[in-house]
């Protein structure tokens, strides 16, 4: 929990740093900001205590969250190689601040026990990630994403804030815990129906985050326009801190209404899977790719969020870890070819630009290929047993059409990811040595190995979580 | 629990109050308002200067960083008056709040002249 | 435990080493580099045994396997059976490396060699350590890898890689065999741990389907160690370089379905009719393979067919329940038969390459070593005592006199056969006069003294191998039976031999009276088997190996080639691809118009989005406002 108060000295020193260090020493003080929170974080495992007035919880499930947040926090910092050249126009240290602070919004997310935290950690997040989406100040593509997510974003925070204050109405609390006693001991049919409306607002509000169908139109268009960087940050961070969001409100508190919520999550989880998978086949360029995979990504972890099996926490962080370690390295490797490539194609992001990878960079083709093959969930990664917790934990609570849906999106999925591979690996193309930073390329390495190692034995860290 | 939903009609009624005066009254100038139209008067300025370039001048961002910054010290500083009048209940406690809460606006101070966003001219 | 870790790591080392280093790493180094992982492995077991207090240990490595009720830990087991295993594989292992730096000595790809010969050392001892059917498997498999690959070392003669591909598919069929059985064992026992599932047995506790576990399981061992009709393979596989054929076709991997039978000893005692077959089953292989090795022209292919042969034995050994007999001749076989290997490699060496012992010849003085301990291999696979096959083979037939004697008689013959082809190649080769090229007789040599210690030292074992399990009639305590009866069941009670009976005489008389035959018409007569078109009736029959592959070729691979184009005409190109293509391009098709929904457009955007809040919101709470 100090890791929040931690977090946010770090990232006002960070801003302090940047007047007298350059760009690599705020980089690597801002890794030792990570291990230091990190290790502050760790400290409370199994203390399960209460915050800031008993707003703010710290649990086992909310620690594991939280590493996950700050473990991908540590590699896109590790993989943040330049914001462009010029530190004038780049400010790296006030990017690296905002990241911090974001973290600890992400933070908030996942251990709040009141609505009000939920709230102000999503907006700290989703502020810094507005300001991050447009960072990019003279790309046309980057401004308009900025002011598309800022407006889409702040819609639907009112939509979320609608709901808490509907729900606070019905309940008059805040407290998580408070409501969810409500609940349970109130029978249904004396529950004012605005509760019910304020409850799918809520899910709704987060569904937004977390990109789920038809709350997706965002992603694509903003992950393609945000300078790559965030782009990972935002598909992994975020989705994250929102899904554990959504997870620990619907199975929690919300657990009682059960029959309110549980058809629509269905719905849009199929919707999800379906649009997300359908939609990048088509695509040509990478970063869109991996957007509409986001989406899909989402759309298999929705589907856990009512299976209620002792595992499923479990498998839900499991789940994150592994998107995370294979995301993390996809839009790493994207970032390198990209920034080599844009001197030489129109269209750098496209899989075009990764064609014949492989002859020259054998590593990176070799990280990118992994990374893809987690992400379609072939064995020995750990992008399968994801898949396979999810899909067991939602099966055993005898919920058999979505997850047929699912294994079929997957089998969808492996097309286009496959696509990179093929790119990579079988077809020609003029790619020179490309110069990687050794930062850089221990981070990758590292991420590549841990998507291996959760492969080969996932009891590693489903023992743990 | 104790609200019921017809608890909240007033409120939905003031709310369709509201947008039914709105209505009304764009509905009602538009109705009323004598049409005569013009080139002389449909310009901006119809008293006979003729405009010169576009309404959008371009301003200084450094302009719109001041006119932020006030506002947000400005708010900061609103938070004073209800920690003020509650003080003494506060006891110290509250008073290392207010320490802390200084101290980081202070931090956010300091960054703002250091970074050079006040100088005008640079 | 730490050191018992090494055994099996330190070949993988070397692999690594040798593996990622080559074709950096000079050949002495790698040849090094290879031969002390192994060495030093053989020490550590060494010690084990010395140190071995009868206790069988389990070695928790890890949880590898937890799915819902079935836990299949990666854990090693440590007890007679495996020690002694551990002996054969890393002794001779050692002996075959050090061997193969003199064999292999001028070949491109040494240090690829010795990587691959030091991967079949891990698997091979994976396979031996493995505490459950499971981890059995993956060395099991490992091996079947590891032979593939050095099958088809030179892999630049497109012959050589079809054997290899011969051996691996012919492994898999056995493999396939073998899995069915893990799973009917998970099925019935809810695990593959050796210890649970053999008290489980043991407790007398009704579990179905023994039987066809045991078949299955058998299946597997076909497969792996050669047997009708899996058999083909084997000789095939002497397209591998000489030391592979030594140690993975002779003394090691085709021995591991006799180890596996062994391991699951208590399955097979409960259903005899599996155990019936298994003997019979080993009897047709050991006198096919004996009749085939008749008239082989290949100094090579009489070996892997006599090796095809041995193998039938121990099967019938094991069919009789003589399991500690059976152990004793896969061990005993893995001394002579890597003697008689290695010995083969150091002609083939000297004769640059040739292996026709139509065209050697004499080679008794120009190799004396070899010359030498050929002959003492010779004397010790066709049983004339006191020689360690002599021994080994005796305890099978004799356990098979009790068993079944029309079996016993069968056997009989076969091992007249064996030692009549034994000799026959053995002089053909090394007697007489040389019959081979001006340029080969010029450079005729005895191979160096790498090639020769492990000779010598595998002499010394063929002819001693005995003494371990040496029977109370010559005066031994039966060390190896009292070694291996804490895992074995009561053995059945053999009445005291006598020298001079029909069960003691009939072996002798077969062993000596084809060897005299053998040396009388090659030796005396010098009578050199013709050339290939002038063998006729059953000789050709025998000599085309009674045209087996061709059988197998028609009755099984001519139908599939033709179901196969079938499929791939007709089948696979009006429904499949129809099937496969189309719902392709369906999702194609739907995701070009799935894509157009993403306009750009904020307003469209948030237009759906409220869209589809109000929607849901409409049909989620329709009952509950209305």
């Amino acid at each position: 929990m100090t890791a929040i108060i931690a977090l946010s000295l770090f990232g006002i020193s960070n801003l302090f740093l940047g007047f007298w260090f350059p760009r690599k020493t705020i980089q690597l003080v801002t890794l030792l900001f990570l291990v230091v929170s990190m290790a502050l974080t760790v400290s409370d495992w199994n203390h399960e205590l209460l915050w800031f007035g008993n707003m703010f919880r710290t649990t086992n499930t909310s620690i594991n969250f939280s590493l996950i947040i700050q473990l991908a926090a540590f590699f896109v910092v590790a993989f943040s190689k330049a914001f462009g050249q010029d530190d004038e126009h780049t400010h790296p240290a006030e990017y690296y601040a905002i990241m911090l602070f974001s973290v600890v919004g992400a933070i908030l997310m996942v251990s709040f026990d009141h609505m009000i935290v939920l709230f102000v950690g999503l907006e700290i997040l989703s502020v810094a990630m507005y300001v991050l989406t447009g960072s990019d100040k003279r790309n046309l593509r980057s401004n308009e994403a900025a002011i598309k997510y800022f407006l889409m974003g702040s819609f639907t925070t009112g939509f979320l804030l609608f709901g808490i204050t509907l729900v606070y109405g019905a309940t008059r609390s805040f407290y998580i815990s408070n409501i969810g006693t409500i609940l349970t001991t109130t029978a249904p049919e004396s529950m004012p129906s605005f509760l019910f409306i304020g409850v799918l607002l809520i899910i709704v509000g987060l569904l937004f985050k977390v990109s789920a169908a038809p709350f997706h139109f965002w992603t694509p268009d903003v992950y393609e326009g945000a300078p790559t960087i965030f782009t990972m940050f935002m598909s992994t961070i975020v989705k994250t801190a929102s899904f554990a969001a959504l997870f620990q409100l619907v199975s929690g508190i919300f657990g009682s209404l059960y029959t309110v919520w549980v058809l629509p999550v269905y719905f849009i989880s199929m919707l999800t899977l379906v649009v997300g998978n359908i939609s990048a086949v088509y695509q040509q360029s990478v970063k869109r790719m991996l957007a509409f995979s986001s989406i899909s990504h989402a759309g298999y972890l929705i589907l856990t969020v009512s299976s209620k099996q002792i595992s499923t926490t479990s498998s839900i962080l499991y789940y994150s870890l592994s998107y995370t370690l294979a995301t993390v390295v996809a839009f790493a490797v994207l970032i390198l070819v990209s920034e080599y490539q844009s001197a030489r194609v129109e269209k750098p992001e496209n899989f075009s630009s990764f064609e014949g990878l492989a002859k020259n960079n054998p590593g990176l083709a070799l990280c990118f290929s992994i990374s893809m093959l987690s992400l379609a969930g072939i064995p020995l990664t750990a992008g399968f047993w994801g898949k396979f917790f999810i899909f067991s934990d939602t099966f055993s609570r005898n919920i058999i059409y979505p997850v047929i849906l699912a294994i079929l999106m997957s089998a969808v999925g492996i097309y286009y990811y496959f696509k990179g591979i093929i790119a990579v690996y079988l077809k020609a193309g003029e790619i020179e040595k490309i110069e990687v930073p050794t930062l850089f390329k221990m981070a990758l390495w590292a991420c590549t190995l841990g998507t291996i190692i959760l492969g080969i034995y996932p009891s590693l860290v489903k023992s743990v979580f | 629990m104790n609200y019921q939903p017809q608890d909240f009609l007033p409120i939905f009624v003031q709310l369709a109050a509201a947008l039914a005066f709105i209505v009304l009254v764009m509905v009602l100038t538009h109705a009323l308002g004598p049409k005569r139209h013009s080139a002389k008067k449909d310009d901006s300025f119809e008293c006979g200067i003729e405009s010169i370039g576009d309404a959008r001048t371009p301003i200084s961002v450094k302009y719109f960083l001041v006119a932020i910054l006030f506002v947000l010290f400005d708010l900061e500083i609103v938070f004073m008056y209800p920690w003020a009048v509650n003080f003494k209940q506060l006891a110290w406690n509250g008073f290392y709040e207010m320490i802390v809460f200084m101290g980081l606006l202070l931090a956010g101070f300091i960054y703002v002249i250091k970074k050079g966003i006040l100088t005008w001219e640079k | 435990m730490s050191l018992l870790l090494l055994i099996p790591l330190l070949p993988l080392i070397g692999f690594a080493i040798n593996g990622l280093a080559y074709p950096k790493l000079s050949k002495s180094i790698a040849g090094i580099v290879g031969t002390i992982p192994p060495l030093v492995a053989f020490v550590i077991s060494l010690q084990l045994f010395l140190n071995f207090d009868g206790q069988t240990q389990i070695i928790q490595l890890a949880d590898w396997i937890k799915v819902a009720d079935l836990s299949i830990p990666f854990a090693f087991q440590i007890d007679a059976l495996s020690i002694m295993m551990l002996l054969v594989i890393t002794g001779v292992g050692t002996l075959i490396h050090l061997y193969s730096m003199g064999y292999m000595a001028h070949d491109a790809g040494f240090g690829k060699f010795f990587s691959f010969l030091n991967l079949f050392i891990f698997f091979m001892l994976i396979l031996v350590l493995g505490a459950n059917f499971t981890v059995l498997f993956i060395g099991w498999e490992g091996v079947g890898l590891c032979s593939y690959l050095l099958i088809g070392f030179w892999n630049q003669k497109n012959s050589y890689g079809d054997a290899a591909r011969k051996a691996f598919i012919m492994n898999r069929i056995g493999d396939l065999g073998f899995l069915v059985g893990i799973f009917l064992l998970i099925q019935e026992f809810g695990t593959t741990d050796y210890q649970t599932i053999f008290s489980t047995i043991k407790d007398g506790t009704e579990v179905g389907n023994i039987g066809l576990i045991a078949f299955c399981l058998f299946i597997g061992a076909m497969g792996k160690s050669a047997q009708i009709p899996l058999f083909t393979w084997l000789p095939d596989a002497m397209a591998g370089p000489t030391p592979v054929s030594a140690l993975i076709h002779a003394a090691t991997m085709v021995t591991a379905g006799i180890y596996m039978v062994i391991r699951a000893n208590a399955l097979f005692e409960l259903s005899p009719e599996v155990l019936h077959f298994v003997g019979w089953i080993g009897l047709a292989t050991a006198l096919l393979g004996a009749a085939i090795g008749l008239f082989q022209n290949d100094i090579k292919k009489v070996l892997a067919y006599s090796t095809v042969s041995q193998l039938g034995y121990m099967f019938m050994g094991l069919g009789a329940s003589a399991y500690t007999a059976s152990f004793f001749h896969v061990m005993t076989h893995a001394f002579f038969k890597a003697l008689l290997f290695l010995g083969a490699g150091s002609v083939i060496h000297a004769m640059s390459d040739e292996q026709d012992i139509r065209k050697m010849g004499g080679l008794k003085s120009k190799m004396p070593i070899t010359y030498l301990t050929f002959l003492l291999g010779t004397i010790a696979i066709s049983g004339i005592p006191p020689f360690a096959g002599f021994f080994s083979k005796d305890e099978i037939l004799a356990a098979l006199y009790h068993h079944d004697f029309a079996m016993w008689c069968l056997a009989i013959l076969g091992s007249a056969l064996t030692s009549f082809y034994m000799f026959r190649v053995f002089i053909l080769t090394f007697w007489g006069d040389f019959r081979g090229t001006e340029k080969q007789a010029h450079h005729l040599h005895e191979s160096p003294w790498s090639m020769t210690i492990p000779l010598i030292i595998l002499a010394v074992f063929s002819v001693g191998g005995g003494l371990i399990n040496l029977p109370h009639f010559a005066g031994g305590n039966e060390f190896l039976a009292h070694w291996l009866a804490p895992i074995l069941p009561e053995p059945h009670e053999v009445g005291e031999v006598s020298f001079f009976s029909l069960e003691m005489g009939a072996p002798l008389v077969a062993a000596f009276l084809p060897a005299i035959f053998a040396i009388y018409y090659f030796g005396i007569q010098k009578a050199v088997p013709g050339n290939d078109e002038s063998v006729q009736g059953i000789q050709k029959v025998i000599y085309r190996k009674f045209y087996i592959d061709e059988i197998y070729d028609f009755v099984f691979v001519r139908p599939i080639q033709v179901l196969s184009t079938f499929f791939a005409q007709v089948i696979d190109f009006l429904v499949i691809d129809l099937i496969v293509e189309g719902v392709g391009k369906t999702v194609k098709t739907a995701s070009d118009e799935i894509r157009k929904a993403q306009t750009g457009n904020v307003g469209y955007y948030i237009f759906m989005m409220v869209l589809s809040i109000a929607l849901i919101l409409v049909l989620t709470l329709r009952s509950r406002i209305l």
